[in-house]
């Protein structure tokens, strides 16, 4: 456990004193603010025209009754569109993690300590996963500043919008923490079966994309295509998460597919010994 | 006793031999030149000894611990010093050394001490708090060999450590390497002559993946003063 834990301490380190972590984070929050305020904006927008409906609210057709209060209606769209924009940031994290110790030639030094393969797969992925939090948790801000600033809204509506949903928020954190690990796991494998870090960021965008084209895919396939792409797609699997319902099928779904490419993971790199 | 222990080793790259059905031993103790001209397969079988690639066939063993059968145990008796330093540039020397320290699994409370020891036994002490990536070649050849130091193991294996160093850089890591003669086993790799006599005890010479010769240095040298070059220069001719 103590060299996991040191492995994982050097891979945030090393994270943390070049630019690799910092553009991340700097481009995730910029993003994500980019998304915070439009959807501000509409929430605001929606508010004002409902005040001059003269049912209110309920004259409001069912899709858009989201927008009624500030936990559905701002925070959790913030969220379901960082999903996207998680799809190709992760994978800049990830993929130095195995291709630059062999491109520093440092993975000789590791690989003749004495630790195991297991050891070193989990370190690494587990320095990955603090840092992919860290960089999900810059989105606890926005929620954060509604909690201060959110009663300013009660000027332009009479609904009671301005408290939020904390439960609500966090299961859509965990969400995108989830989400982020599960990209990570399939990085963290792509990255160890190459020595430079580009070609896998590269091609983990690339499958990324696939992942995304599922999701595209899904609704005009044909039976049993479509339940089959349906069931793959994350966008599906997380959708009970972004409503704030807690669901255990998409925590088993995730957990089996980081186990899977771990384990593919340790395979790749104890078959490098063999080359 | 015999701290490594190779029969028959062999390692093939598809469809070329590095090392063809090596067999020797070395002492507990011993100070061994592991001699031969580039690409001679020395590095390649000190990858092997050290556990980072396996071998095609044949048998070598650590300390009594084979290295494919009981890799980890095998590995807690070597420090390495591969070809290139292996430094991450992003961390001190501090930081780095007490990585390894926790790699080789060194008790949490001696950390501090263990570091201190290796960096005065390396002359790296005035450099603990810089950055990898900005020392100069011959500082990360110390640190190199420093991190090989680490936990204390009984043998070291260092791939051609004074390369890149400068004449007296040189003569200061040969008597760092001398004075560990006694502690430790040390397997040093160089294509210097001069180094060698120096500082070991017994030879070794391969030449296209064999061993050519394998004997203390003085029944080499004969007693002449340029016996190693003349009998270097004969075993590898060809």
């Amino acid at each position: 456990m103590r060299t996991i834990l040191a492995i994982a301490k050097k891979e945030l380190t090393v994270f943390l004193t070049t630019p690799w972590a910092w553009i991340v984070f700097t481009f995730f929050s910029f993003v994500a603010s980019t998304f915070f305020m439009s959807s501000l904006t509409d929430f605001r927008r929606a508010h004002a025209d409902v005040a001059q409906l003269s049912g209110g609210w309920s004259q409001v057709e069912p899709e858009f009754q989201f927008l009624r209060n500030l936990t559905d209606g701002v925070v959790m769209p913030t969220f379901s569109a960082m999903l996207m924009v998680m799809m190709f940031l992760v994978p800049v994290l990830s993929a130095r993690l195995f291709a630059d110790e062999r491109r520093q030639k440092t993975f000789e030094l590791l690989m003749t300590s004495p630790v195991s393969t297991t050891q070193i797969v989990l370190g690494k992925y587990l320095g990955g996963l603090m840092l992919v939090s860290l960089t999900v948790a810059l989105m606890l801000i926005y929620p954060g500043v509604l909690t201060v600033f959110g009663s300013s809204f009660s000027a332009v509506t009479s609904e009671k919008t301005t408290t939020l949903e904390w439960p609500t928020v966090l299961l859509g954190f965990l969400g995108l923490l989830v989400w982020g690990a599960a990209i990570l796991a399939i990085g963290t494998f792509i990255s160890s079966l190459t020595e430079s870090v580009i070609v896998a960021i590269i091609v983990t965008f690339c499958v990324s994309l696939l992942l995304l084209i599922v999701r595209i895919l899904a609704p005009s396939a044909g039976e049993p295509l479509r339940s089959i792409l349906e069931y793959a797609s994350f966008e599906a699997q997380l959708r009970n998460f972004m409503r704030g319902v807690f669901d255990l099928r998409p925590l088993v779904f995730f957990s089996s597919l980081i186990a899977a490419f771990l384990v593919a993971t340790h395979r790749s790199v104890e078959s490098r010994r063999w080359v | 006793m015999a701290m490594i222990e190779v029969e028959r080793l062999t390692k093939k790259y598809r469809d070329r031999t590095a090392i063809d059905a090596l067999s020797f031993t070395i002492r507990e103790g011993a100070i061994v030149g592991f001699l031969g001209p580039n690409g001679a397969g020395k590095s390649t079988t000190m990858k092997i000894l050290t556990g980072f690639m396996p071998a095609t066939e044949g048998k070598a063993r650590v300390a009594g611990f084979d290295v494919f059968e009981q890799p980890l145990e095998a590995k807690r008796q070597i420090g390495y010093l591969p070809e290139t330093p292996p430094l991450y540039p992003e961390l001190t020397v501090r930081g780095f050394l007490k990585f390894v320290a926790e790699l080789k699994a060194v008790p949490r409370a001696q950390v501090a001490k263990e570091i201190e020891r290796c960096a005065a036994a390396t002359g790296v002490t005035s450099e603990l708090d810089r950055l990898n990536g900005t020392l100069s070649k011959g500082y990360r050849q110390r640190v190199g060999i420093s991190q090989a130091l680490i936990g204390n193991p009984k043998l070291l294996i260092l791939d051609e450590p004074t390369e890149g160093l400068d004449p007296r850089q040189r003569n200061e890591v040969l008597q760092l390497i001398k004075g560990l003669s006694g502690k430790h086993t040390v397997v040093l790799s160089t294509h210097i002559l001069a180094e060698v006599k120096a500082i070991c005890e017994q030879v070794l010479i391969i030449h296209r993946g064999k061993i050519v010769a394998d004997d203390t240095m003085a029944a080499i040298t004969g007693g002449r003063e340029n016996g190693l070059e003349e009998k270097f220069i004969q075993l590898t001719a060809n």
